[in-house]
């Protein structure tokens, strides 16, 4: 076994680390002012301070599996308040980012959704995996024709299906096998550093524990413990619901198709077509107000993967909605052109997720639940 | 000189609505003194005044009006004695008739009444008048031959860079260096800190640099291989004897006796002839310091640059880190050798060195300190060269442990500059031990900020060791005064030469003698460059003193110096022994000589004379003692309840300016105390004390500066010596049944202007409680 006590830095870990936003790492002295001044942070072995010496010390296996930095919210008031601008609101946002691309497998997929020049190929993946499949089943239809603007008649709701209930599996499945290291991980740090009494992870326990932080991510509380950024969780939360809302209509729509056999597009008095309007408006708002917020803050570092990942959201939301709208108004091309985009967004934002920044729904969850577990106060 | 008196009381600043000025001037009539009041002394008219008078032959001034300590250039007439009454910060000021009211005209009618304040303005006036009568004009001290040359000890960075300062204000300068070249530590560096603004990056050495521009001085003079035998005479007229290291010659300086030889076998002290005789056997081979080298160079101020030496660990000193024990630990110095020479290897096998490991604190059991004679330098030197790890290998590692990270001032940029390096770890921590591993080494580490334990592999390990002044081992400067070789060690400096740190930086406990660099304290070679010019303007300063006859420093431009009364010396060789500053040799016989010009004119010697036979032309024994005689000391046979008088012996430096400021601030205290300030404790004679116990004053206290670890004594020991000597003199008031509390020393630093209330009433009141002193009247 390793001797516990040995100290080996890695470089490498720091330069990545440093590529990925967090390049103000080293400036870091000690002073502990970021973990006086996090509102959320636990008062025994509180963060950031130690993840930041961590971090100087390229000490990836003290980061990585580190529950800790999942309960940080980027609230920013360590970063704000930081006597030598080492920000330490970027690092961990920066470790987080490593996290996420070292517990989802293949690797390969994170390198290439972190890497800004493969862009295009994402956005070909599903297109050409759409083009391919819709030809090969004729689920495909360039020439849909037709008084009434029908989508499915364009790109069959078998098409959509076929397509989106595997990559949501795949996505399901990627999130399981990452979960499960990651659990295992943030328990063994936590007895490392004596974040916790508890010897083994109690199954029964474990979802009691999940079900008394569920009410607290609802509510964004931990968010509006935040001093600085205390006005992102406004644009947060409509994002939030806008994709449990949408969750719901597609559920809703999915029953009804396959059970009822009814078509789309419902209704605008139909009460499920509200929920979807009012979801979608909301996602256009609430990640407009996230771009402008990042936008505005210079002070912070935004990375590609956040960029990334705003551009998908919003895109969906933006997309989803012109479809809608162009469908109202007549243009039936326009309108089968958008929605095709919105389906290649939607599909970037499904198999990429457990790769992207999207993946804190997931990891962050688990990490609050798991201090909740613990008994991190 | 026939001395004309005039006494000129100005009534401005509040000094004519407190006190009753035709009584005062009353009181100067009476005396005989002619006397006129001015309501704007310093003005202009007023001035006219009494430079009318001065043209009219008046050349002794009793100026009663402000503290002496303001309007000073004012005030100050060519070839007149002065004296300033301090009627306004000490009479008025700090007994405002609110608190101590004057007498009404009906209360003036009873004898029995009296008006404290007044009586004070009076005793005050009186006091003024007896010292002009008792003081003389001083005449300055000048030496039978005066060179202007420079003696620059040391050829590192510190003394080149003081020798082209000194050179370059027109001053011929000789640099004395031991090794074969000069340069120094720094020209054995591979890269130095910065100098300048950003001060973020290493820099390649300075002092070639500093060298090339060193040999375009005609003025300076270089000697290699050259130490100093002895140093003999004074500030403008050393007389300096060279030789080449190791060299053994008859004017090598002999070395005082030890204490223990001093005596016989019973114990005693063994007389003076003897000792002297035990002294040249001592120093066998040796001249005696009163025998001048008459083939000795002559030099007029020693600028003393000797540098440092890299601390030296003893056997097993540091076991626990494996320094002897494992050839890759080593000190900063010898990695500073092997990063110079070229890529970093391991001393044992010379294999490329992947990671260093530099340790900042021994930590011995609980405690933290930094290896001896450790500090900023060391700190910053273990960031250069761990750069150098990484400078010298892409994927190297360098991890500084440290206790203290000290980068003060702007070196606080090269920090930050450093920490941005990936492979530069920093972290505090306890290093507990370092041990073998494989062909490595490990360093274990407590109490860390990575958590409570850490290891890290290293293959090299760097102990953080400290510049040891030369001077802590060798006295260098090679003094010829009776007093020893080096600087007097008042055990509170650790080897390193200075007087005083803060106060006087460069001034050493020798006067022309000006320390600069690392033998100051350790200092990065920026530090060491800016102290060389320091101390050049040092040495400059004393020589345009000494060329003047006036003292050089603290008491800049005192052109006073102490006079032997020689027929009644009874060799006790107490001042000698006593002198802060070695100023005085005894022969051998005990005879003090003189050496005015090493003199700072404290009067430790005066207060230290048992035969009272020291004194200056316009501070001695009989002017202070007619001041004590002149206070008004009223007994029963004046009043019912007569007023209590205690005296206050002040020390000019920091409690005089302390007491004025009080004054400002209008802060009030007792009305019965009558204050002398005198130029330093150290001058205190006690017979002044038992003169005032027995003219029936009820108590005398001193007042002057802090004295231990962070004295702030202008002349060292002053205050500590006068509190030696009141202890002493606690027993001859027990013959007198005079108890010991009535004499009482308090300490104040020039800031402690708000306590000087509280100290002087809380002295009062302790007296008051002792009763009247049962001598008054007689």
């Amino acid at each position: 076994m390793a001797d516990k006590y040995l100290i080996e830095p890695d470089v490498g870990f720091i330069k990545e680390l440093q590529g990925l936003g967090g390049d103000t790492l080293k400036k870091c002295f000690q002073c502990a002012t970021c973990s006086v001044a996090c509102p959320i942070s636990p008062d025994t072995r509180p963060f950031p301070r130690k993840e930041m010496i961590a971090a100087s010390w390229g000490l990836k296996d003290r980061l990585v599996g580190n529950g800790d930095i999942w309960l940080c919210h980027n609230c920013g008031d360590c970063t704000t308040l930081c006597p030598r601008g080492a920000k330490p609101g970027d690092v961990l946002g920066a470790i987080r980012s490593y996290a996420v691309t070292e517990y989802a497998t293949p690797k390969i997929v994170g390198k290439i959704v972190n890497d800004p020049k493969m862009l295009p190929v994402l956005l070909l993946i599903p297109t050409m995996i759409f083009i391919v499949l819709g030809l090969i089943t004729g689920l495909l239809n360039f020439n849909p024709g037709g008084e009434e603007i029908v989508h499915s008649n364009f790109f069959s709701t078998w098409l959509v299906d076929l397509v989106m209930v595997p990559t949501a599996a795949w996505a399901v499945a990627v999130f399981a096998l990452g979960l499960k290291r990651f659990l295992d991980d943030i328990h063994q740090n936590a007895l490392l550093e004596g974040k916790t009494d508890k010897e083994k992870i109690d199954a029964v326990e474990f979802v009691r524990a999940l079900g008394r932080v569920i009410p607290t991510i609802l509510k964004h509380k931990k968010f509006s413990e935040c001093g600085e950024n205390q006005a992102r969780a406004t644009s947060h939360m409509m994002v939030f619901y806008s994709f449990a809302g949408l969750f719901i209509v597609t559920n809703i729509f999915f029953v009804v198709l396959y059970v009822f056999q009814i078509h789309g597009p419902y209704q605008q008095i139909n009460p499920v077509k509200w929920l979807a309007n009012i979801s979608g408006i909301a996602l256009v708002i609430g990640s407009a107000l996230m771009i402008k917020d990042r936008l505005a803050k210079t002070d912070e570092v935004s990375a590609y993967k956040d960029w990334y990942l705003l551009f998908v959201v919003f895109g969906v939301g933006l997309s989803g909605m012109l479809t809608e709208m162009s469908r109202l108004a007549g243009a039936a091309g326009l309108s089968y052109t958008i929605y095709f985009i919105h389906l290649v967004l939607v599909f970037n934002l499904f198999a990429f997720l457990p790769f992207s920044k999207l993946a804190h729904l997931v990891y962050r969850t688990v990490a609050m639940t798991y201090a909740e577990y613990a008994g991190r106060k | 000189m026939d001395k004309k008196y005039g006494v000129y009381i100005c009534t401005g600043c509040g000094i004519g609505d407190s006190l009753d000025i035709k009584a005062l001037c009353d009181v100067a009539d009476e005396e005989g003194y002619p006397v006129k009041d001015h309501p704007f002394l310093c003005g202009k008219e007023g001035l006219e005044e009494i430079k009318k008078d001065i043209g009219e032959g008046t050349n002794s001034l009793v100026i009663a009006a402000c503290s002496r300590r303001v309007n000073f250039d004012v005030f100050s007439f060519e070839g007149c004695i002065a004296d300033r009454v301090n009627l306004r910060e000490q009479v008025v000021w700090s007994h405002p008739r609110s608190e101590f009211p004057a007498l009404t005209e009906e209360e003036k009618e009873d004898e029995e009444n009296f008006d404290r304040v007044q009586m004070m303005a009076e005793d005050y006036l009186k006091m003024g008048m007896i010292r002009v009568e008792k003081v003389s004009l001083p005449e300055p001290y000048k030496l039978d031959n005066f060179t202007r040359n420079i003696l620059v000890i040391g050829g590192g960075i510190t003394g080149i860079s003081a020798a082209i300062d000194a050179a370059k204000a027109g001053y011929e300068v000789t640099i004395v260096e031991k090794e074969s070249h000069i340069g120094g530590y720094a020209a054995k560096v591979r890269k130095q800190l910065p100098m300048e603004d950003p001060y973020e990056d290493l820099i390649p050495p300075v002092i070639h640099a500093k060298i090339d521009e060193l040999e375009k001085y005609s003025n300076i003079t270089v000697k290699t291989e050259t130490v100093v035998a002895r140093i003999a005479g004074e500030p403008g007229d050393f007389i300096v004897t060279l030789k080449k290291p190791g060299e053994k010659i008859e004017f090598d300086v002999p070395y005082p006796l030890p204490d223990e030889m001093k005596l016989d076998e019973k114990g005693d002290e063994l007389d003076t002839e003897k000792q002297h005789e035990l002294y040249m056997q001592y120093n066998e081979g040796k001249l005696d310091i009163l025998q001048f080298d008459p083939n000795g160079e002559k030099f007029g101020a020693v600028i003393l640059a000797a540098g440092w030496q890299p601390y030296a660990p003893e056997d097993g000193e540091f076991a626990h880190l494996g320094f002897g024990e494992f050839p890759d630990v080593v000190t900063n110095d010898q990695f500073e050798e092997i990063a110079a020479k070229g890529k970093i290897t391991r001393p044992s096998d010379g294999k490329a060195v992947n990671s260093v490991a530099f340790i900042q604190s021994p930590d011995k059991g609980d405690d933290d300190k930094d290896f001896s004679y450790a500090g900023a330098v060391t700190s910053l030197v273990s960031l250069k060269q761990a750069k150098y790890v990484c400078e010298d290998y892409d994927d190297a590692k360098a991890y500084i442990f440290y206790q203290h990270m000290r980068t003060p001032g702007l070196s606080e940029n090269f920090y930050k500059s450093l920490q941005q390096e990936p492979g530069i770890f920093l972290t505090k921590g306890n290093v507990v031990s370092v041990s073998k591993n494989g062909d490595g080494l490990v360093v274990e580490a407590d109490d860390t900020l990575l958590g409570e334990k850490i290891k890290v592999k290293a293959d090299m390990v760097v102990l953080a060791t400290g510049m040891v002044p030369v001077t802590a081992s060798d006295p260098v400067v090679n003094l010829a005064y009776r007093q020893g070789p080096g600087f007097r060690d008042i055990g509170l400096f650790d080897g390193y030469c200075d007087s005083n740190f803060i106060c006087f930086p460069y001034e050493t406990q020798r006067t022309g003698i000006y320390a600069a660099g690392a033998v100051r304290r350790s200092m990065t070679m920026e530090e060491s460059v800016e102290d060389a010019a320091g101390a050049a303007l040092k040495a400059i300063q004393c020589l345009e003193s000494v060329n003047r006859g006036v003292a050089v420093h603290p008491r800049s431009g005192d052109m006073t110096f102490p006079d032997f009364f020689f027929q009644r010396c009874t060799q006790c060789k107490r001042c000698t022994e006593e002198c802060p500053f070695g100023a005085l040799d005894d022969d051998e016989k005990g005879t003090p000589k003189p050496n005015p010009a090493r003199c700072r004119r404290c009067g430790t010697c005066m207060g230290a004379c048992p035969e009272r036979i020291i004194g200056f032309a316009d501070y001695n024994i009989d002017s202070i003692g007619s001041m004590v005689k002149a206070v008004g000391v009223p007994s029963e046979d004046d009043y019912d309840e007569p007023p209590f008088r205690i005296l206050g012996l002040v020390c000019e430096n920091d409690a005089y300016p302390a007491l004025d400021i009080a004054g400002l601030n209008k802060l009030s205290y007792s009305a019965d105390v009558r204050l002398i300030p005198v130029r330093c404790l150290g001058s205190v004679n006690v017979i002044w004390i038992k003169d005032a116990l027995s003219q029936g004053m009820d108590g005398v206290f001193l007042l002057g500066c802090k004295h231990g670890d962070d004295y702030q004594c202008h002349f060292v020991k002053g205050s500590e010596l006068a509190e030696i000597r009141v202890k002493k003199i606690g027993d001859a008031l027990a013959s007198l049944a005079l108890e010991e509390e009535r004499v009482a020393q308090f300490q104040v630093s020039i800031d402690d202007y708000d306590k000087i209330p509280e100290i002087i009433n809380g002295f009062v009141e302790e007296v008051e409680a002792l009763g009247p002193n049962p001598f008054k009247g007689f």
